[in-house]
């Protein structure tokens, strides 16, 4: 339910072929897949049957701004009386500090709990009650830090009583349940290295239900069963990480990857972290990162704007503005060598290679999302084609142009499953064989074309679905301050040249700037 | 019936006072105008000389058309030393290219086109797709004629196949969750059970060209097969290109012995599938369920509700009270022509796996001894009905369920009369499904994870019996 990582996918992820038995899609899972924008136009005559549906679309939306700065879309779709709702958090784990990896997750998962009214029978006598637990854990804390095992034990029995009396004042998820019981669905929030996002659909008609509890939610949250929640979120980490051989392999590859980037960490956070977090951590990070202007609110479906708008001003009229929240300090140096590790595990093997690349506000931008299509998109593309269809050393290729986010400098990796007989060297060396004929061949104006028409095409199947529009345009609006960039960044890949692909590849894969991450069996394997 | 409720709802709507939300109010006073009525779009079926039955539903929205194939066959019809024989024909339809295309040509053709075409047989279904520009529709049809009647299955593909497939079992005990559900169906169906069968070395070995040759001429058929097509298209133009195109398509060669195979529950009791590398248990706990055409399907769908979900029993007591797992569940999940499962489950710290257990049974357990309460009813029946809308949001949607309802044979109203079940579940309804479809003396309990680590131990959920542990090696080729 809450806090799973997922996938969200870019115009070029739609995959064109399926994926083999999912072995792929659990690397997409581990992460929040972030958008690869890049679209294209391409043969002139699909691209002049394609725009005015484009604008169409992009004439059904609006866009205003409350007085606290909170910014809100709206796009009228009227196919069903249904409507789809996101709030995109711009914040993510890029944001937090180091010793308190997880907390923008942990928060994610603490904003399904409820408010001061909604979730409680009483909330004096829990507040109460959650006070004493603060105060008991804080102790617990101190003793283990001492080394004191015995202390510590008897804290750990009394805050196991503690919750057990907090939770006599608890009504359980109501939060969700009453969302859920007004016919709500597909609710449920993510948190990635950029951003955190909240969303469900519900009948049209009880558009004011949203208005009331999501603005309620971030206006007068209760963190309660922080301490419940923490276990689930260390079984959520178990699953994920260490008991999933690609998870922790993801985890590892990232603090190889970046030397001091904030990238480098994982987004559900160290387990040591999640120990020692507390409910005023959560909240200090609440106050930083949750004011109205680092929010945007999208709303998708058959809903009247000027209703929308008149609400809004109603409902999240009520948020205080806060200060701009702090930026993160990324001091990534250059990379100079190439590096490479290896993980032994219970796991046929993998291999994992990544560059680094700019953020998304870099002018090439588009071009990565291209070259990403031109590498792994479809069964045309030129690593499916030479390693899995051809040489057949690996059972399946994959990529994740944006890794683990692209709000800053990041990376592009590219990763292949072995085929039974054939080693992670094996995939390297053809990676290797694939890369520099994409730096020193020109490229067809074939295959430039079918980029570009996949572009086009794969947006336009996007636009049939009110929540993935939902999240499309709150990406676009939080991470490039523009929604409009969902379609103008169409029309700069129309004037793409296999040239500027040729330049990019040639700056992107340089070995210097190269991490392998190999993936082997362990001896004793299962 | 829709049109008269249509009528009230215009009438209820204009009645409505504008709504004033000039005050931010507590959800709990907020009143809704009833939502309008849903639209069921306006569609087409008819039939072939040669059997083949069509479904064509215009949707103009966007400039796509795509459309869909059921073909009635399935891996349960492959023979038993032959698993793997479905899914691969299904695959290699598409993979090796047609006559007329060979399999890279096809690629080429389709992706220059941002067009796709995919195949594939399951275990109850076989089926074929394709999607495109509205512009490309007749090429790409044209296409998608041919994989579906006209398939080469090329050497060289089908041998890439092969090699996949065998990847696959290679990796199949990669992911514990992976090794979980596949060993659960096998304790459950049985391990040699079309519905939990698993392609080995030995199987995918013994698969000529011949017989995929023949599993597709038995399973690829016009009589036996229901097209949809929905989008960008105008239906007079659409229908001459179906004539034009599969018009001519004729069976040959005996088709498929369609009697469906037997199902009974194989074993019961408690199993490990010991994992020492692993901190965390894989539990899947169940046994045989039933099918959706069943008398008490609504019930046990509202029960599904008031276990699950937001605010569901388990997720409040498991997960949120004790903070024992992330995923924690139970379900009735019934099929359409065979019985399904009653599966349960979730992942829990190897420590607390008992525990993890016996909270989950004992929920399962007060479903069959006390009734829900009314408030849970309702909570239950109104996220149901509330959320029914979301059944209709578009076009393809509608398309995808008559075109099911006519594969299995379910009357093409069944979805509202599903609704009309919901809507009159009673407690007592609920408790009497339970009663007669859980069955604790049934169940498969299955763990995965590290023994050691797991204190109390299984055999506590076991007393009279033994832990059974399953072997889950692979067995190599020519072994």
């Amino acid at each position: 339910m809450t806090g799973r990582l997922q996938t969200a996918r870019g115009f070029f992820a739609g995959r064109l072929r399926p994926t083999l038995i999912g072995l792929v899609a659990l690397v997409s899972l581990w992460l929040w897949w972030p958008i690869a924008p890049a679209a294209a136009r391409q043969p002139l005559q699909t691209a002049q049957a394609v725009q005015p549906y484009l604008d169409r679309v992009a004439e059904a939306i609006t866009e205003f701004t409350l007085d606290n700065g909170m910014k809100f879309i709206v796009m009228e779709r009227h196919q069903a009386p249904v409507v789809s709702f996101m709030i995109h958090a711009n914040v993510g784990a890029v944001d937090e500090t180091d010793g308190k990896t997880g907390v923008a997750h942990y928060l994610e998962h603490l904003a399904f709990k409820g408010t001061s009214r909604i979730g409680t029978k009483d909330f004096g006598a829990e507040q109460q009650a959650m006070a004493k637990l603060d105060a008991v854990f804080d102790e617990f804390l101190t003793a283990q830090a001492a080394g004191d095992q015995a202390q510590a034990g008897e804290l750990q029995a009394e805050l196991k009583a503690l919750q057990q009396e907090a939770a006599s004042f608890i009504e359980q998820n109501q939060y969700g349940q009453i969302i859920q019981q007004a016919g709500g669905v597909g609710l449920n929030a993510t948190t990635s290295a950029d951003e955190t996002r909240y969303f469900y659909s519900l009948p049209a008609n009880r558009l004011e239900l949203w208005m009331s509890l999501e603005s309620d939610r971030f206006l007068d949250p209760v963190f309660r069963e922080f301490y419940e929640e923490k276990d689930v979120i260390l079984e959520e980490r178990r699953m994920r990480v260490d008991n999933s051989p690609i998870g922790t392999m993801i985890e590892k590859f990232l603090e190889e990857a970046f030397v001091s980037h904030p990238y480098r960490r994982p987004v559900i956070g160290y387990q040591d972290d999640l120990f020692v977090a507390t409910r005023d951590d959560i909240q200090a990070f609440y106050d930083m990162y949750y004011g109205p202007g680092n929010l945007t609110a999208v709303v998708v479906g058959d809903v009247d704007p000027a209703e929308v708008q008149r609400m809004a001003e109603v409902y999240f009229g009520r948020y205080q503005s806060r200060a701009v929240p702090p930026q993160p300090v990324i001091d990534e140096p250059a990379q100079a060598a190439p590096r490479e590790f290896t993980l032994t595990l219970p796991s046929e093997p993998w291999y994992l290679e990544g560059y680094h690349r700019p953020s998304l506000t870099h002018p090439d931008h588009v071009i990565y999302g291209m070259i990403d299509s031109m590498l792994v998109g479809g069964r045309t593309s030129r690593l499916y084609k030479t390693l899995v269809d051809e040489a057949q050393v690996a059972l399946d290729i994959g990529s994740l142009n944006g890794f683990p986010g692209d709000r800053y400098d990041n990376i592009f990796l590219i990763y292949g499953l072995t085929a039974p007989g054939h080693t992670p060297e094996e995939i390297g060396d053809l990676f290797a064989q694939e890369l520099r004929r994409l730096q020193q061949e020109p490229v067809s104006s074939q295959e430039l074309d079918r980029i570009k028409t996949q572009a086009r095409a794969g947006l336009l199947q996007r636009l049939a679905s009110n929540s993935g529009m939902a999240s499309l345009l709150a990406e676009y609006q939080a991470k490039t301050g523009d929604w409009r960039n969902l379609f103008s960044e169409l029309k700069a890949i129309e004037a793409v040249s296999g040239a500027d692909i040729q330049r990019v590849a040639q700056t992107l894969f340089q070995p210097t700037h190269r991490t392998v991450g190999k993936l082997l069996p362990a001896p004793s394997g299962p | 019936m829709l049109a008269l409720a249509g009528l009230l709802g215009v009438l209820l709507l204009a009645w409505q006072a504008p709504a004033s939300a000039l005050t931010p109010r507590f959800y709990s006073e907020l009143e809704f105008s009833p939502l309008r009525d849903i639209q069921i779009p306006d569609y087409e079926r008819y039939e072939l000389p040669n059997g083949l039955v069509v479904y064509l539903l215009e949707d103009h929205e966007l400039p796509l058309v795509s459309g869909s194939a059921s073909f009635r066959t399935g891996g349960r019809f492959e023979p038993a030393d032959k698993v793997g024989l479905a899914s691969l024909t299904g695959d290699a339809m598409r993979l090796g290219g047609t006559t007329d295309l060979d399999g890279d040509a096809l690629n080429e053709a389709l992706e220059q086109r941002a067009a796709s075409i995919e195949t594939g047989i399951d275990t109850s279904e076989g089926s074929a797709s394709f999607s495109a520009l509205t512009e490309d529709t007749e090429a790409v049809f044209g296409l998608f004629a041919d994989v579906v009647q006209r398939p080469a299955f090329a050497a060289d593909k089908v041998d890439l196949l092969r090699r996949q497939y065998s990847g696959s079992i290679a990796r199949r005990n990669d992911s514990p969750d992976g090794i979980t559900s596949r060993e659960f169906r096998k304790l459950v169906y049985g391990a040699d059970s079309p519905y939990a069968r698993t392609a080995e070395y030995a199987t995918l070995g013994a698969i000529s060209e011949a017989d995929i040759q023949q599993f597709y001429q038995a399973s690829i058929r016009p009589e036996q097969t229901i097209l949809g097509i929905v989008g960008d298209f105008d239906s007079a133009q659409m229908k001459q290109w179906i004539a034009a195109y599969f018009g001519d398509w004729q069976q040959s060669g005996a088709g498929l012995d369609e009697e469906l195979p037997s199902v009974e529950q194989a074993r019961a009791g408690v199993f490990v599938v010991s994992q020492p590398q692993l901190t965390q248990s894989y539990v899947q706990m169940g046994h045989i369920g039933g099918r959706l055409d069943y008398p008490d399907h609504a019930a046990l769908a509202v029960m599904n509700e008031v276990l699950n979900g937001f605010g569901g029993r388990l997720f409040n007591e498991v997960r949120s009270r004790q903070g024992l797992a992330y995923s924690v569940y139970a379900f009735w999940a019934p099929r359409y022509d065979y019985p399904g499962l009653f599966i349960g489950g979730g992942q829990t710290r190897s420590e607390a796996t008992v525990p993890f257990i016996r909270s989950t049974l004992g929920e399962i357990n007060r479903m069959r001894t006390s009734p829900v309460t009314d408030a849970e009813l309702a909570q239950a029946q109104d996220a149901v009905l509330n959320s029914f809308v979301f059944n209709f949001q578009s076009p393809s949607q509608t398309l995808a369920r008559l075109m099911r309802y006519e594969y299995y044979d379910y009357p093409q109203d069944f979805v509202f009369q599903f609704q009309d079940q919901v809507r009159e579940t009673t407690v007592q309804a609920i408790l009497a499904a339970a009663q007669a479809r859980l069955a604790p003396e049934q169940l498969v309990i299955l763990v995965v994870g590290n023994p050691d680590d797991i204190q109390p131990g299984l055999d506590s959920l076991a007393p009279n019996t033994a832990v059974n542990p399953v072997d889950i090696a692979i067995p190599q080729p020519g072994a």
